[in-house]
Protein backbone atom coordinates (compact mmCIF):
# COMPACT_ATOMS: atom_id res chain seq x y z
CA UNK A 1 0.00 0.00 0.00
CA UNK A 2 1.49 3.15 -0.99
CA UNK A 3 2.44 5.75 1.39
CA UNK A 4 2.68 9.99 1.06
CA UNK A 5 6.34 10.90 1.48
CA UNK A 6 6.94 13.67 3.60
CA UNK A 7 8.48 16.84 1.11
CA UNK A 8 7.05 15.22 -1.33
CA UNK A 9 3.69 16.03 -3.76
CA UNK A 10 0.85 14.79 -2.02
CA UNK A 11 -1.42 12.98 -4.63
CA UNK A 12 -4.21 14.45 -5.63
CA UNK A 13 -7.53 12.96 -5.99
CA UNK A 14 -11.47 14.52 -5.81
CA UNK A 15 -14.08 12.89 -3.87
CA UNK A 16 -18.20 13.76 -2.98
CA UNK A 17 -18.60 15.26 0.22
CA UNK A 18 -21.41 14.31 2.23
CA UNK A 19 -23.43 16.71 0.83
CA UNK A 20 -22.75 15.52 -3.03
CA UNK A 21 -20.52 18.22 -3.48
CA UNK A 22 -17.12 17.74 -5.42
CA UNK A 23 -13.62 18.32 -3.14
CA UNK A 24 -10.75 17.88 -4.71
CA UNK A 25 -6.93 18.30 -3.23
CA UNK A 26 -6.29 20.89 -6.15
CA UNK A 27 -8.98 22.96 -5.21
CA UNK A 28 -6.74 24.58 -2.63
CA UNK A 29 -3.45 25.10 -4.30
CA UNK A 30 -2.67 28.45 -3.67
CA UNK A 31 -4.85 29.10 -1.54
CA UNK A 32 -4.86 27.11 1.71
CA UNK A 33 -3.02 24.59 3.93
CA UNK A 34 -4.90 21.32 4.07
CA UNK A 35 -4.98 18.72 6.98
CA UNK A 36 -5.91 15.88 5.57
CA UNK A 37 -7.36 13.22 8.59
CA UNK A 38 -7.74 9.83 7.35
CA UNK A 39 -9.88 8.71 10.20
CA UNK A 40 -10.33 5.31 12.05
CA UNK A 41 -14.33 5.62 12.51
CA UNK A 42 -16.83 7.33 13.99
CA UNK A 43 -17.42 4.75 16.65
CA UNK B 1 -12.36 15.02 16.04
CA UNK B 2 -13.68 16.51 19.34
CA UNK B 3 -9.83 18.07 19.79
CA UNK B 4 -9.57 19.20 15.77
CA UNK B 5 -13.24 21.05 16.22
CA UNK B 6 -12.48 22.77 19.59
CA UNK B 7 -8.95 24.06 17.76
CA UNK B 8 -10.41 24.94 14.38
CA UNK B 9 -10.15 28.32 14.72
CA UNK B 10 -6.48 28.42 15.37
CA UNK B 11 -6.92 26.14 12.18
CA UNK B 12 -8.27 28.23 10.42
CA UNK B 13 -6.45 31.19 11.36
CA UNK B 14 -3.20 29.43 10.18
CA UNK B 15 -4.99 29.42 6.60
CA UNK B 16 -5.55 25.23 7.87
CA UNK B 17 -8.43 23.70 6.01
CA UNK B 18 -9.15 20.55 7.93
CA UNK B 19 -10.32 17.47 5.54
CA UNK B 20 -11.53 14.24 7.28
CA UNK B 21 -11.69 11.41 4.74
CA UNK B 22 -13.23 7.99 6.29
CA UNK B 23 -14.33 4.84 4.84
CA UNK B 24 -17.92 5.38 6.15
CA UNK B 25 -20.67 6.52 3.62
CA UNK B 26 -22.41 9.63 3.17
CA UNK B 27 -25.24 9.26 5.37
CA UNK B 28 -23.16 8.51 7.90
CA UNK B 29 -20.70 11.15 7.74
CA UNK B 30 -23.60 13.54 7.40
CA UNK B 31 -25.28 11.94 10.85
CA UNK B 32 -21.82 12.31 12.33
CA UNK B 33 -21.31 15.60 11.23
CA UNK B 34 -24.85 16.89 12.44
CA UNK B 35 -24.16 15.08 15.81
CA UNK B 36 -21.01 16.56 16.58
CA UNK B 37 -21.61 20.17 14.90
CA UNK B 38 -18.11 19.43 12.81
CA UNK B 39 -16.98 22.84 10.97
CA UNK B 40 -14.76 20.94 8.61
CA UNK B 41 -15.28 18.97 5.24
CA UNK B 42 -16.23 15.51 5.54
CA UNK B 43 -15.53 12.95 2.44
CA UNK B 44 -17.12 10.00 2.72
CA UNK B 45 -15.07 7.06 1.00
CA UNK B 46 -16.41 4.06 0.86
CA UNK B 47 -14.26 2.15 -2.25
CA UNK B 48 -11.55 3.61 -0.10
CA UNK B 49 -9.82 4.72 -2.79
CA UNK B 50 -8.03 7.59 -1.15
CA UNK B 51 -7.70 5.85 1.89
CA UNK B 52 -5.56 3.05 -0.35
CA UNK B 53 -3.54 6.07 -2.24
CA UNK B 54 -2.63 7.05 0.47
CA UNK B 55 -1.69 4.17 2.61
CA UNK B 56 -3.78 4.61 5.07
CA UNK B 57 -2.88 1.10 7.71
CA UNK B 58 -5.96 -1.23 8.86
CA UNK B 59 -4.62 -3.00 11.78
CA UNK B 60 -6.75 -6.41 11.71
CA UNK B 61 -5.60 -7.28 15.76
CA UNK B 62 -6.40 -3.82 16.80
CA UNK B 63 -10.11 -3.96 15.43
CA UNK B 64 -9.31 -1.21 13.08
CA UNK B 65 -7.94 1.68 11.27
CA UNK B 66 -5.14 3.76 12.43
CA UNK B 67 -5.42 7.32 12.39
CA UNK B 68 -3.16 9.64 9.63
CA UNK B 69 -2.62 12.95 8.93
CA UNK B 70 -1.18 14.80 6.31
CA UNK B 71 -0.25 18.40 6.57
CA UNK B 72 -0.10 19.68 2.78
CA UNK B 73 1.32 23.26 1.82
CA UNK B 74 -0.09 25.69 -0.48
CA UNK B 75 2.04 24.42 -3.12
CA UNK B 76 0.59 20.92 -2.86
CA UNK B 77 3.47 19.43 -0.74
CA UNK B 78 3.49 17.42 2.35
CA UNK B 79 4.86 19.02 4.91
CA UNK B 80 3.72 16.43 7.54
CA UNK B 81 2.89 12.89 7.45
CA UNK B 82 1.69 10.63 10.30
CA UNK B 83 0.74 7.09 10.36
CA UNK B 84 -0.28 6.08 13.63
CA UNK B 85 0.97 2.95 14.96
CA UNK B 86 -1.96 2.34 17.37
CA UNK B 87 -5.44 4.13 18.28
CA UNK B 88 -4.29 6.02 20.56
CA UNK B 89 -1.15 7.49 18.34
CA UNK B 90 -2.46 10.62 16.89
CA UNK B 91 -0.25 13.89 16.96
CA UNK B 92 -0.75 16.98 19.05
CA UNK B 93 -2.89 20.10 17.55
CA UNK B 94 -0.05 22.09 18.79
CA UNK B 95 2.55 20.55 16.93
CA UNK B 96 0.65 20.72 13.78
CA UNK B 97 -0.25 24.58 14.24
CA UNK B 98 3.30 25.41 15.05
CA UNK B 99 4.07 23.61 11.43
CA UNK B 100 1.54 26.09 10.11
CA UNK B 101 3.26 28.75 11.26
CA UNK B 102 6.83 27.92 9.72
CA UNK B 103 4.64 26.94 6.38
CA UNK B 104 3.31 30.32 6.14
CA UNK B 105 6.48 32.46 7.15
CA UNK B 106 8.33 30.41 4.96
CA UNK B 107 5.62 31.28 2.22
CA UNK B 108 5.38 35.01 3.70
CA UNK B 109 9.44 35.34 2.44
CA UNK B 110 8.81 33.91 -0.76
CA UNK B 111 10.44 30.31 0.05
Amino acid sequence: MSRVSLNQAAPDFSLPDFSGNMVSLSDFLGRKNVLLVFNRGFA
Amino acid sequence: MAQLRQDYPQFVARDIEIVVVGPEDARAFAAHWQKESLPFIGLPDPTHSVLKLYGQEVNLFKLGRMRAQVLIDKAGVARFVHYGHSMSDIPKNAEILALGDEINARTDAGA
